[in-house]
């Protein structure tokens, strides 16, 4: 049996091929990412196991409305790839703009965060660098949501200049991982503040 | 029933201009910002080489200090100034001379200048793709490592001099600006040099590990890869996983460096002024950085092994010794690698019971690295080997690999650890292991690969001349280390006149500069062969070495997308070396088994019950011929 593979088979091929490599690129910076903010819990668990002391704080109010907004734009961000894998171009845009909007919230949330542990006299530069981790950890963080929010911006940057359906797809769908990641990057470390204090 | 796929190649070219046109190039997306692997891969191999000749001249000057410390060499002063006063140089230069040259050579060199090149040129030639995951993720990496590497040569042109507390850059001298001038501006750009560099590594690791998972052509299965794939891919995974701790680290020590917190700092007191911080610990550091600094060497050798691996089973015309055992023990070299970080640190106050665990995983990683190099001989044994410059070097490659590898198991153990820790035994054990064997396992690839990179082939007279002359200096001038080192010379220390103990050595430190200086002067040879070779050498054929593997079935000529037509298909795996029955002592990996019927053995058809049928049937076939003709 000899059949002949049209040329757009071929390249639509190689096409999804290649978006299935970048999107792998992608898992491979979420793995190396995690390394980097377990370097810095580790670092917290050795010093903390070596001095025998945490950072000892009750952590501010803020960090915990933060954490739900974060965890509301990640929902957001879950109904518009749904739209998107519907066709549903306006519902995209709505839930991407929101999701947009709640990171945006987040970050100043985190800010306002700091401003509140620097008030209580839980300052950056600190003699117990327990205390300083939490603004590292925090502040490293927020430059990954700095990173998802472009992901966002190039999602919704596809919706308004129509790309191709697996396109569009493709770009939510590494938007997704990035922030779904970072969302559960910071509960990770919320929670790990917590429990160590 | 079988199927047969014909791919319509004949419009390929005009049509898939999305991703490998053949359209004209400007010079600069030709040679400058190239996404092209190949030309990346040089970009990767001259930048390191340049970097590789300036680290060398730094440890010719440190060397001069040793070996003749009360001497007085004008011509110093002239090119360096006021770090050579009266032509001596002086004890914070000598400090920032032995930093830069460790981290030039571990970083830029073996790291960079070694995976970029032979990672970026080999995995998509050898796997049969047509470029990296993402090119430009590719280009990005490339320079950002050319950034690095500027940021760091410009320590040389500031007021206070480069980093000088060494290549592990230890908190607290690191972490004072004011402890040392090297601790100043230079300490600072030495940070964002790396904070680069390994932004730079992490996007070609990931781009390798993508690529060889995600891309392989049609039949190339991963026990059908080469070892030198093999060897990138777990290299590329070592450093995904240990390069982003170094950067916590080194974020941790610019705050404390530059914003005052006391991560790494406690109790110092500054002349008569007491420091504020506290509270902080700089054995974190240690480990922060040990925890990327142990897997850093096997990212060092460990491509080293793999060009090794490919150039000693062509050259000695068979297939390698244990392919499966050279691949597990690369896998064990690598999970291992992982829990050793420790026996750097023996003498840090480490509880004993910790300090002998770490022990123990540094002494199993002997077996790996044993079963290595028991392959590499049982490979040369009896072979049909062909002494081509490329051949010589992972020879040599294997030589170091044994010499400096015993040593290691002297320093594994901690009891011996406590006293040779910080002496030249050390500095002889990993400039054997890790600098000579993968600079050595380097130029093997260069020398094996440079057809296929510049279409020409290098000089192999003035390659013979330029490999023993090195293998012998070098030889010449660690070896004797070893014996500064048992009798408790410490490394890093500027004036061996200055110490009673150590001024019986400064003969032997006359010598091994000597060695070392015939050593540079060999690199002339090499570097002569390799940039004239690149205009005037001879014509390469397309397949100068009589290898198997898929980068020799592309065209000498470059092209975007590496093969014209289609990719091809491979059948089997890329050792089939002098295989009893064949016509040629060849057979490359894109000849299908129904080609090789007199070669063909019972384990090739991996228990296909089809194809067994059909040998067997060819076999009773030409048994019957024979019969009818006698």
């Amino acid at each position: 049996m000899v059949h002949t593979l049209k040329q757009e088979e071929v390249s639509q091929d190689r096409m999804s091929a290649s978006l299935k490599a970048k999107k792998f690129v992608l898992w491979l910076f979420v793995v190396s990412s995690t390394i980097m903010f377990g370097g810095f819990t580790s670092y917290y668990i050795v010093f903390a196991a070596s001095k025998g002391k945490g950072h000892g704080l009750v952590l501010p109010d803020v960090f915990m409305y933060s954490t739900a907004v974060l965890v509301l734009s990640s929902i957001c961000l879950f109904f518009a790839a749904r739209a998107v894998r519907r066709q549903n171009i306006q519902t995209q845009k709505i839930f991407l703009w929101l999701t947009m909007l709640l990171g945006i919230g987040f970050a100043y949330l985190q800010f306002d965060a700091w401003s509140a542990l620097y008030q209580s006299g839980a300052t950056l530069v600190n003699n117990n660098a327990a205390i300083s981790v939490i603004y590292i950890v925090s502040g490293m963080h927020l430059l990954h949501i700095l990173a998802g929010l472009c992901f966002i911006l190039n999602s919704l940057w596809g919706a308004y200049s129509k790309v191709q359906p697996e396109n569009a797809v493709y770009r939510i769908e590494i938007a997704s991982i990035f922030w779904h990641f970072i969302d559960i990057l910071w509960i990770y470390l919320y929670v790990f503040l917590l429990l160590n204090s | 029933m079988s199927t047969i796929t014909l791919h319509d190649t004949h419009n390929n070219d005009h049509h898939d201009g999305h991703d490998h046109g053949h359209h004209e190039q400007s010079f600069i997306t030709k040679y400058i910002f190239s996404q092209d692997h190949k030309m990346i891969a040089k970009q990767f191999l001259i930048t390191g080489i340049v970097m590789a000749v300036i680290a060398m001249g730094l440890s010719i000057l440190f060397r001069l200090q040793l070996a003749w410390p009360d001497k007085s060499f004008p011509i110093l002063e002239t090119f360096l100034g006021k770090w050579a006063e009266g032509g001596r140089i002086k004890p914070e230069f000598y400090l920032a001379l032995v930093t830069i040259h460790g981290t030039i050579m571990v970083f830029f060199v073996l790291t960079a200048g070694l995976s970029g090149t032979f990672s970026n040129l080999l995995i998509p030639l050898q796997l049969g793709v047509r470029d990296m995951a993402s090119p430009f993720m590719n280009m990005l990496s490339y320079w950002l490592f050319f950034i690095a590497c500027v940021v760091m040569m410009s320590s040389f042109f500031i007021e206070s001099g480069p980093a000088s507390a060494g290549w592990t850059v230890y908190p607290p001298l690191s972490a004072l600006p004011k402890a040392i001038p090297g601790s100043a501006l230079g300490m600072t750009l030495w940070l964002v040099s790396m904070v680069l560099f390994v932004a730079s590594q992490l996007m070609g690791g990931i781009n390798y590990v993508s690529t060889v998972l995600n891309m392989r052509t049609k039949g190339m299965d991963l026990w059908k890869m080469p070892l030198t794939i093999w060897a990138f891919l777990l290299t590329a995974i070592l450093g995904i996983l240990s390069f982003p701790v170094l950067v916590a680290g080194v974020v941790l020590l610019i705050f404390d460096r530059s914003f005052g917190t006391s991560f790494y700092l406690s109790d110092i007191v500054m002349g008569t002024q007491v420091l504020p911080n506290e509270g902080g610990s700089p054995i974190l550091w240690q480990h922060l950085f040990w925890f990327l600094g142990h897997p850093e060497v096997y990212i060092v050798i460990m491509p080293a092994l793999g060009i090794s691996s490919e150039v000693i089973s062509v050259n000695s015309r068979k297939p390698i010794f244990g392919y499966h055992a050279m691949v597990y023990s690369l896998i064990g070299i690598t999970i291992l690698s992982f829990i050793v970080w420790g026996h750097h640190m023996f003498v840090t106050g480490m509880n004993p019971l910790l300090g002998g665990v770490f022990m123990i995983t540094t002494l199993i990683i002997a077996v790996p690295s044993a079963v290595k190099t028991f392959n590499y001989l049982a490979t040369l044994w009896r072979g049909n080997i062909r002494f081509t410059p490329a051949m010589l070097c992972a020879i040599g490659m294997v030589s170091f690999f044994i010499s400096g590898g015993l040593t290691g198991i002297f320093l594994g153990n901690a009891s011996l650890d406590i006293n040779l820790h910080d002496t030249y035994f050390v500095v002889a054990h990993f400039h054997l292991v890790m600098g000579s064997a993968a600079i050595f396992g380097m130029l093997a690839g260069v020398y094996h690969w440079y057809p296929k990179m510049f279409g020409r082939m290098m000089n192999a007279k003035l390659g013979y001349l330029h490999f023993w002359v090195t293998f012998i200096c070098a030889y010449l001038v660690f070896f004797p280390l070893h014996f500064l080192g048992l009798d408790g010379v410490p490394r890093r220390y500027y004036a061996f006149t200055e110490f009673e103990f150590m001024q019986k050595w400064v003969t032997v430190n006359i010598f091994v500069t000597w060695a070392a200086i015939v050593a540079a002067l060999a690199q002339v040879a090499f570097l002569f062969n390799f940039f004239y070779s690149i205009f005037f050498g001879k014509k390469a054929v397309q397949n100068p070495w009589e290898s198997n593997t898929l980068e020799w079935t592309t065209p000498v000529e470059h092209i975007h997308g590496n093969w014209p037509g289609e990719i091809p298909t491979v059948y089997r795996w890329p050792y089939d070396y002098s295989k009893p029955g064949a016509e040629h002592d060849f057979i490359p990996q894109t000849v299908p088994y129904s080609q090789t019927m007199s070669s063909n053995m019972p384990h090739d058809f991996e228990g296909n019950a089809e194809s067994e049928r059909i040998q067997r049937e060819w076999v009773e076939k030409q048994a019957k011929e024979k019969t009818t003709q006698d």
